[in-house]
């Protein structure tokens, strides 16, 4: 049977203080969007600040256990294991403290009227702990994977070439970086003031800002 | 309307359904982007109705309380509070509480299709209504639901349903065309072995809609 505990999830640390448990992931969910959280200590994040206005994803935050205090659109509210919230704008901004250590909050999402696509944000999280240990070459395969199934999504193809700036691979992070600005100009000012760059910075056909 | 909703799973009305008690949470919410519904029961109570997804979805179980015993084809396996359980389409799943006050939250959808309400738990939300002599405020639920969805061919055929088994033909009958008119072959292929649609057969406005 294909079942895990939250538990033996894998447990990814994030630089904003919360610990990304993935699940879609985990069991090769390609129809909706599903991942859990764990904070990394009682008081500590438990779901990211952020907004789904680019996304578009309707989301729903269900507290498997331990207690999290969600502020939603400048609201606050304590959920217990078993609430949930749901949050329909996609342009609230949204985020959860655990208050207890213990707490695991599932997350569930997806754009209304569209077939799920794997969300970008998935592979550059997975390859945050190889990143933030320098091995590039696992952060660039992780990379790699995803583009093999979305090969425009210039947020991964920029991540990407930041991997490969980093690893030592000029030519393929300026291919990669052109491809990306390509498709999403704003990038261009992204990369004059980004230091994964600075190994490429110089070399010609960097994108001008 | 606010932009979030919260909601406890202990305060949504248990709906019977094939031997299950459904949490309605799609219907509730009018979630869009996936199926979401829970299924409670006390110890040794049918948690998730024996089926086997035909339609292709993937689907996901969560233990959110309690201890459940999964069946997925021919393993059954303990699932405590906090176990997901993935499940691929076309395999026979059911799942039975090991304890009391065990509820499971299943999460549904079609690889690379948009979520679409068929409405088969709004149609238990209100046959339960029905049922327990509640005919009005299920009706009302379907009405809601088809509302919100005025192009979805399943919330129509099953108000179909509905207004056939409550014995009012003229309004089933205004279901029905509605929902042939959105898709007709789905709906051909139901009406041809549902019996929830009987006391319709005879009529001549049948006959009228199958020409």
């Amino acid at each position: 049977m294909n079942a895990a505990h939250v538990d033996e999830l894998d447990r990814i640390e994030l630089p904003g203080g919360f610990v990304w448990r993935p699940v879609r992931r985990r069991f090769g969910i390609r129809a909706f969007g599903v991942n859990a959280y764990t904070p990394s200590e009682a008081g500590g994040q438990v779901v990211e600040e952020h907004t789904e206005g680019i996304l578009g994803h309707e989301e729903i935050y269900l507290v498997l256990r331990g207690r999290a205090r969600f502020t939603v659109g400048g609201d606050v509210h304590e959920l217990g294991p078993g609430q949930l919230i749901f949050v329909r704008d996609p342009t609230l901004r949204r985020g959860a403290v655990a208050l207890d250590a213990d707490t695991a909050v599932l997350a569930v999402g997806g754009k209304p009227g569209e077939p799920y696509e794997i969300s970008a944000w998935e592979a550059m999280f997975a390859a945050v702990p190889a990143a933030q240990q320098e091995r590039w070459d696992e952060a660039i395969a992780i990379h790699e994977a995803a583009l093999a199934e979305r090969p425009d999504q210039p947020a991964l193809l920029y991540n990407l070439a930041c991997m490969e700036s980093r690893g030592g691979r000029p030519l393929d992070a300026l291919l990669h970086l052109q491809r990306a600005v390509e498709l999403e100009p704003r990038y261009a000012e992204d990369a004059v003031r980004d230091s994964d760059f600075a190994a490429i910075r110089d070399e010609p056909g960097f994108p001008a800002a | 309307m606010k932009g979030y909703e919260i909601l406890s799973l202990d305060e949504l009305e248990p709906v019977p359904h094939h031997g299950s008690n459904l949490l309605p949470i799609r219907e509730v919410l009018d979630y869009r982007a996936a199926g979401i519904n829970g299924w409670s029961a006390d110890a040794g109570g049918q948690l998730v109705p024996p089926h086997e997804e035909d339609s292709g979805n993937e689907e996901l179980y969560v233990v959110v309380r309690g201890r459940a015993t999964f069946t997925v084809g021919d393993e059954t396996a303990d699932a405590p509070a906090g176990t997901l359980i993935f499940v691929p389409p076309r395999v026979h799943r059911t799942a039975v509480a090991a304890e009391g006050g065990t509820i499971v939250v299943a999460i549904g959808g079609t690889v690379g299709k948009a979520f679409e309400v068929h409405g088969w738990d709004t149609h238990a939300l209100a046959d339960a209504l029905r049922q327990s002599g509640r005919a009005d405020e299920g009706r009302a639920a379907l009405r809601r639901s088809m509302e919100r969805r005025p192009d979805s061919w399943g919330l129509s055929y099953n108000a179909a349903c509905f207004e056939a088994l409550e014995g009012n033909g003229d309004a089933a009958f205004d279901h029905l065309r509605r929902a042939f008119d959105l898709n007709e072959a789905e709906v051909r292929g139901y009406m041809a072995h549902d019996t929830d649609l009987d006391s319709l057969r005879e009529d001549p406005r049948w006959q009228e809609l199958l020409r």
